[in-house]
């Protein structure tokens, strides 16, 4: 009896499932979000159009103040050498060169005499100067134990400031006329009091990367846009 | 036998009912393919299915906001600003048009910006 039953149903399920499946399908097509995000890669302006060239010839930077533990030219050269072998479609090399003072980086014949070759190109070139300041301040920290939640007690804090003033150049090979230039002055504070050197500069080298880069070679910004329905 | 034809004229009934309230949404199919595509990046197949939408329903602020925002992914700022100022005179409300729009007015400044700084380079 109960078998029989059992089956019944069974078959009245199956008679349903024709009608239940087509109904589910039809009322998932037809429901619809209001809105859907998408991020969309917004084409940044470039301030050159530095692909049209077939060369860009880093050479050495003008550094006013030596860092201490480290060659800063070297690695302001090594850096900027594989950023832009990124993103650059032409060559990137390096030319050894000696600056005397900044007024050469305004001379037009200094760079011509520099001999590029015949291929357009341009020199990307600089002035550095990377300096550290300790500064010390009275603060008020938390005190420890739970007598009294808002007693703070009065401490001399230190931090290490880093700046980096670059002035980065590009400029024409076969005019010797600055292309487009660009001043940076960029800082950063650390708490912690074995912060080392090279590692700031790194950071602040990464940030003026960002800016420059971006306005001669192009790139994209990753923004957010709503995608909507009626 | 009577308990049956209930059942299926009531499940007849309920088609036209679902179908009559989604025709709209059927007929927008090409809007919602379209963001389909432009989640898995097939940007080209979005501007095509929002441009169908728009030849359809010429005054779906939907398909006009979707293909300034596809116009935008592409660089092609004229077209995507005309796009915007289509759907905002369509649904001046929307907040999610004002927002696309406002975002996309940020980025053109930046770009007016460079090209100053171009201007006075050369200067």
């Amino acid at each position: 009896m109960k078998l029989e039953k059992r089956s019944n149903r069974k078959k009245k399920m199956k008679r349903n499932s024709f009608l239940i499946i087509p109904l589910l399908f039809l009322v998932a097509s037809c429901s619809s979000v209001d809105y859907t995000r998408v991020t969309v890669e917004v084409p940044i302006k470039t301030v050159l159009d530095i692909q049209q060239l077939d060369e860009i010839i880093i050479t050495d930077f003008l550094i006013k103040k030596e860092a201490e533990d480290f060659d800063m030219n070297q690695e302001l050269v090594n850096f900027f050498t594989t950023e832009i072998k990124q993103s650059f479609k032409g060559t990137v090399t390096f030319r050894k060169t000696s600056f005397e003072n900044e007024q050469l980086f305004k001379d037009s014949s200094f760079w011509k005499n520099l001999q590029a070759g015949p291929q357009g190109a341009v020199f990307f070139t600089g002035i550095a100067e990377y300096s550290k300041e300790v500064r010390k301040a009275i603060l008020e920290t938390k005190k420890k134990g739970a007598e009294d939640p808002f007693s703070r007690d009065k401490a001399i804090e230190e931090r290490q400031f880093y700046t980096l003033n670059l002035d980065l150049y590009i400029i024409d090979a076969k005019t010797g006329e600055t292309l487009y230039s660009k001043a940076f002055k960029e800082s950063q504070g650390y708490e912690n009091p074995k912060q080392t050197g090279p590692f700031a500069f790194y950071e602040l080298t990464e940030r003026v990367k960002q800016k420059f880069l971006t306005n001669i070679l192009g790139g994209s910004r990753l923004q957010q846009r709503y995608l909507i329905t009626d | 036998m009577h308990k049956k034809l209930t059942v299926y004229i009531f499940t007849i009934f309920l088609f036209v009912i679902i179908l009559s309230a989604c025709s709209t949404a059927i007929q927008h199919n090409q809007i919602q393919f379209g963001i389909l595509s432009a989640q898995n990046g097939l940007w080209d197949e979005a501007i095509f299915r929002w441009k169908k939408a728009i030849q359809h329903n010429p005054d779906s602020a939907a398909a006009h906001n979707n293909l300034a925002v596809a116009y935008e992914n592409r660089g092609m700022w004229e077209e995507a600003r005309e796009e915007y100022q289509t759907a905002l005179k369509l649904a001046p409300k929307n907040n999610y048009i004002q927002s696309n729009f406002e975002n996309f007015k940020k980025n053109l400044e930046a770009r007016e910006k460079v090209q100053q700084e171009k201007k006075d380079e050369k200067k």
